[in-house]
């Protein structure tokens, strides 16, 4: 009977080895046989060689091959075994419902939240532009040297100073905002847009989908009135009408060609959204020296010479920008310029949140793997013998090792499925809700990019959880099958690494949850901040006139005071009025002289200024301190009249009463002086901004072609609207009613950049904080089942439930404290971070520690409580014979 | 031994060391020796190029090598055929039976 030995993978000198041995045994044989035929043994031994041929040879030639075989045999083993490792893993898993559904619910979380904010730091901060050679692009803004408002507009004359005399651009482009009043079959709609030069696109080098962008000349006075469509607008407007190009549609009353369609790519440099772009002629606020040099509204794009670096082009500019202050010092006092590449410019200040949440959701990953880890550590016990059988079958640690990290990365593997999947809904959801904090929120999405991203995460994630249990189990296998009892010197080494895995995890948790609590905290001192006016019951739209009948000033005066009539008889109706810019929206603003009073210093002071209707304070709920409000006895050729808010009093007559005073507003010398007839409470334009000092001018003095209009309601101010909108159309249907909502809506909006980071931090910070529960609930469950004997015993000795259960919560506060002190270390090392979050708080804001310690051993010693109950169930009796 | 032994083709080799090896089971020396008999000695392979191929056979798999106990217990590397050596000789053995009946179409009416 032969016994078969399989031969496993051979070294070079095994092979050499068993060669000799194989070619030996042929020699004694062949010899043998020599000399049963008749042959004395040395002839019979020489005679075998020498029939054998080329020894020497064969050997090379059998080695060469026999190395060959080794290498296949390794290839094809090894993947072999994986796909063993892997049907094993997979039947392990599935014989564990329980475990692997929840070891994969944690991962596909940990990897989902990660993959998601994954997504958009790609397509922000990773993927190219959607400019030809980005890189050279820049952004340029107006600045005002020592002070904060360093992204502001320019002037005509300062843009086209600058372009003239900078050598390190290729060329340069200016912008300023626009839109349109759009009238086709439909409903008149409001179509956001910018006014450009014609060298802005060439200077973003983007061409059209369709037809083409504007060429030289076709920006200036006299030129065909033209516009180019935004793919999303040519889309939901124009029905993706392909033969477009050439057809001319009604743009606030005038008639322009469409000449083409921005890629769907395609997105304006930080500025939201653009839908139409028409062209910018400078020539008539050129030709009016007093506003050329003092009007800033443009922005401005910019492409670098190949070679010349932003800091360098930078540089040039704002030597220019100093010459214009020698030369107009009136004008361009303290003006200068910011230049900024262009992937800075676009994610600006996302960056920051980014970054946090990128951070906050890579620890929210770990927290998860450390889970899993601790998890496959317990389950490690039962399959002790397991291992240990396998071992005894020939197995080696490599390779159980190996089997082992196969299992954690197949695991990985299902939760990263899943987790993929809630990427990719997050994804949509953060767009969604993320509004004007994300620019180019169309590009965001899960990619190629983010996919290969999502598979690696998955598979490190495997590896890192895997490796821990899998080294703990293939150390103390051997020992198994002597030892098979629990408690054994195995269990506590495990028992100590999943106690720090378990404060690791906490303090973790502990960062995030104080993150968290800081930005909540910040949002509602945020939402408490005193406006100055009543947000509630208020709603709000745009109006804006367009055509002939609103050219004149009284045009306006009548759409407007019949508005006001119609919309302020609708029952329910408490209050209307408009103003220039609702407050939260930003605002105006003018330069201020005071008559009789020459002012100091070579600049005159800075207003806010607004034109509001009569009943504007009244709607607003902003309260009148002096004088009076404005009337229709203000009109247009009546004497100008103007309303201070309380900063501006404080500010300029901190004694006295301005009622009386006489003021001019603006820059221009020859504009009549206006009488103050009025003082009211202030206003926050911004939720952030404290308020300004603002000077209000009655509407009908100052037209601007628009108001924002605020409806003030006794009850819900939405379902308002559609008497609102029939009411605008019955005085002129080609008046869109635009971007209606109520003010509560208006703030929700304006704090989206802060609520988004805070929800999503939140988020994190809970699931953290439910992740670390449940590995604190598996130690101390895991700890009292590997104590039942000693518990037992001290049950027997005398020790009663209280004790015991004293004992267990003892133990969970213990790793709570650890994880509390360890956490709060990191959190104040890490709180700077968030500082450009906060508002009103600072980072180691001692009420958020406080209520996150709380929040922690409230949920640590619930953790505890079902393994303490068990503890204090435990029998002595069964507990000791079991043994 | 009355007539020298024939030279034999590398492909021809293979095919009879298949066909051997499908018998049962063999080491190299039973190898050699078997063919040798069955042949009376007519087809003689190199003990050498016997060894060669039995290495190169086992490289492509179409023959596993397993060390046994030789009859007189001394240890000895088997080689057994696989599954695929086993369809390895049928067409070999296919093609070399179409290769000598074409030369005896030329040689028969000799």
């Amino acid at each position: 009977m032969r016994r078969f030995l399989h031969l496993p993978w051979r070294s070079s000198s095994r092979r050499r080895a068993d060669l000799d041995e194989e070619l030996r045994f042929y020699f004694d044989m062949r010899t043998r046989e020599l000399i049963d035929g008749g042959m004395r043994e040395a002839d019979a031994r020489r005679e075998a060689v020498r029939e054998f041929g080329d020894l020497e040879y064969t050997k090379q030639y059998c080695l060469a091959e026999d190395a060959m075989s080794t290498r296949d045999a390794r290839r094809t083993d090894f993947l072999s075994e994986l796909r063993q490792d892997i049907a094993h893993s997979w039947r392990t898993l599935r014989r564990a419902p329980g475990f692997t559904a929840v070891a994969m619910i944690t991962l596909a979380l940990g990897i989902g939240a990660n993959t998601a904010i994954f997504s958009v730091v790609n397509a922000l901060l990773l993927r190219d532009l959607p400019y030809r050679n980005a890189d050279e692009v820049v952004r340029l803004w107006g600045s005002y040297e020592n002070t904060a408002r360093d992204r502001s507009q320019m002037s005509p004359a300062d843009f086209l100073d600058l372009r003239a005399r900078q050598r390190s651009f290729a060329s340069l482009g200016a912008f300023g905002f626009g839109g349109g009043t759009y009238v086709g079959t439909g409903d008149a709609v409001r179509l956001a847009g910018l006014r450009v030069d014609a060298n802005v696109f060439n200077v973003l080098g983007v061409p059209a989908a369709i037809g083409r962008t504007f060429v030289v000349g076709e920006d200036s006075a006299g030129a065909p009135p033209t516009v180019v469509l935004s793919h999303a607008v040519w889309r939901r407007v124009f029905g993706s009408d392909s033969s477009i190009v050439g057809k001319t549609i009604n743009l606030s009353g005038r008639v322009r060609t469409v000449i083409g369609v921005l890629p769907p790519s395609f997105f304006f440099p930080t500025v939201a959204e653009a839908e139409i772009y028409t062209p910018l002629d400078l020539t008539p606020i050129l030709r009016d020296v007093n506003r050329a040099r003092k009007f800033h509204f443009l922005g401005a794009v910019g492409r670098l010479r190949p070679g010349v670096t932003v800091p360098q082009g930078s540089a040039e500019l704002v030597a220019i920008a100093r010459q214009l202050q020698r030369e107009y010092p009136a004008s361009n006092e303290g003006i200068s310029v910011y230049v900024l590449g262009l992937r800075d410019a676009v994610v600006g200040d996302a960056r920051p949140v980014l970054m946090v949440l990128l951070g906050a959701s890579l620890v929210v990953l770990l927290i998860a793997c450390a889970n899993v880890a601790g998890m496959l550590l317990s389950r490690g016990v039962s399959r002790r013998q397991e291992l240990a059988i396998r071992a005894a079958l020939g197995a080696g640690r490599a390779r159980l090792m190996r089997q082992m990290l196969t299992e954690s990365v197949v695991l990985a593997g299902v939760g990263g499925l899943v987790g993929l999947g809630l990427a990719v809904l997050g994804t949509r959801a953060l767009v969604a809700s993320a509004g004007d904090m994300l620019p180019a929120a169309s590009q965001i999405g899960v990619d190629g990019m983010v996919l290969v991203t999502a598979l690696l995460i998955t598979v490190l994630c495997g590896m890192v959880f895997g490796l821990v249990p899998a080294l703990v189990s293939s150390r103390d296998m051997h020992t198994a099958l002597k030892d098979a009892s629990r408690g054994s010197s195995g269990g506590v080494a495990r028992y100590r690494l999943r106690a720090v895995l378990v404060t690791g995890q906490l303090a973790l948790a502990v960062v995030l949850l104080v993150g968290a609590g800081l930005l909540v905290r910040s949002l509602t001192r945020l939402q408490q901040n005193d406006l100055g006016y009543t947000l509630d019951s208020v709603l709000t739209f745009d109006l804006n006139l367009a055509g002939d009948r609103y050219s004149t000033a009284a045009g306006q005066d009548r759409f407007f005071d019949e508005l006001f009539t119609r919309i302020g008889a609708l029952p329910g109706v408490v209050a209307v009025g408009g103003s220039g810019n609702i407050p939260l929206r930003g605002g105006a603003s003018a330069s201020f002289a005071i008559d009789g009073r020459p002012h100091t210093g070579d600049k005159l002071p800075e207003v806010g200024y607004q034109p509001v209707s009569d009943d504007w304070f009244r709607a607003m709920s902003i309260p009148l301190q002096r004088g009076r409000r404005f009337s229709p006895a203000d009109h247009n050729d009546a004497p100008g009249v103007v309303i201070l808010n309380e900063s501006a009093r404080r500010q300029f007559w901190p004694t006295g009463d301005p009622i009386g005073a006489r003021i001019r507003l603006g820059p221009d010398p020859s504009t009549p002086w206006a009488t103050v007839v009025g003082v009211v409470g202030d206003v926050r334009t911004g939720v952030t901004d404290d308020p300004r000092p603002t000077a209000y001018v009655s509407a009908r003095q100052d037209h601007w072609g628009g108001l924002a209009i605020v409806v003030r309601t006794a009850g819900d101010p939405m379902t308002l609207l559609p008497a609102v909108r029939r009411e605008v159309r019955a005085i002129d249907a080609s008046v869109p009613v635009s971007d209606a909502r109520t003010m509560r809506d208006v703030q929700a909006m304006q704090l989206t950049d802060r609520r988004l980071p805070m929800q999503l931090m939140a988020a994190f910070a809970l699931l953290a904080l439910a992740l670390a529960a449940v590995g604190v609930y598996g130690v101390m469950a895991y700890s009292v089942a590997a104590r039942t004997r000693e518990i037992g015993v001290r049950v027997a000795l005398g020790a009663r439930p209280g004790n015991v259960f004293g004992m267990v919560l003892r133990q969970g506060l213990g790793a709570a404290a650890a994880g509390l002190t360890l956490g709060f270390i990191g959190a104040a090392a890490l709180g700077r971070l968030l500082t450009a979050l906060l508002y009103g708080i600072s980072p180691t804001d001692t009420a958020t520690f406080a209520g996150v310690a709380a929040v922690l051993l409230a949920v640590v010693l619930a953790a505890c409580l079902i393994p303490a109950r068990r503890a204090i169930r435990i029998d002595p009796l069964e507990a000791l014979r079991s043994e | 031994m009355t007539k020298p032994p024939i030279d034999l083709l590398q492909g021809t080799v293979d095919v009879l060391i298949l066909r051997t090896l499908a018998w049962e089971p063999m080491h190299g020396y039973a190898v050699s020796r078997f063919i040798r008999q069955r042949t009376d000695g007519v087809l003689t392979i190199e003990s050498g190029a016997l060894y060669q191929a039995l290495h190169r056979l086992e490289r492509k798999k179409w023959i596993r090598a397993e060390w046994g106990l030789s009859e007189n217990n001394r240890r000895a590397k088997y080689y057994a055929l696989t599954t695929e050596g086993r369809k390895q000789l049928r067409a070999e053995a296919a093609t070399l039976r179409t290769y000598v009946d074409a030369v005896f179409k030329v040689l028969e009416p000799v």
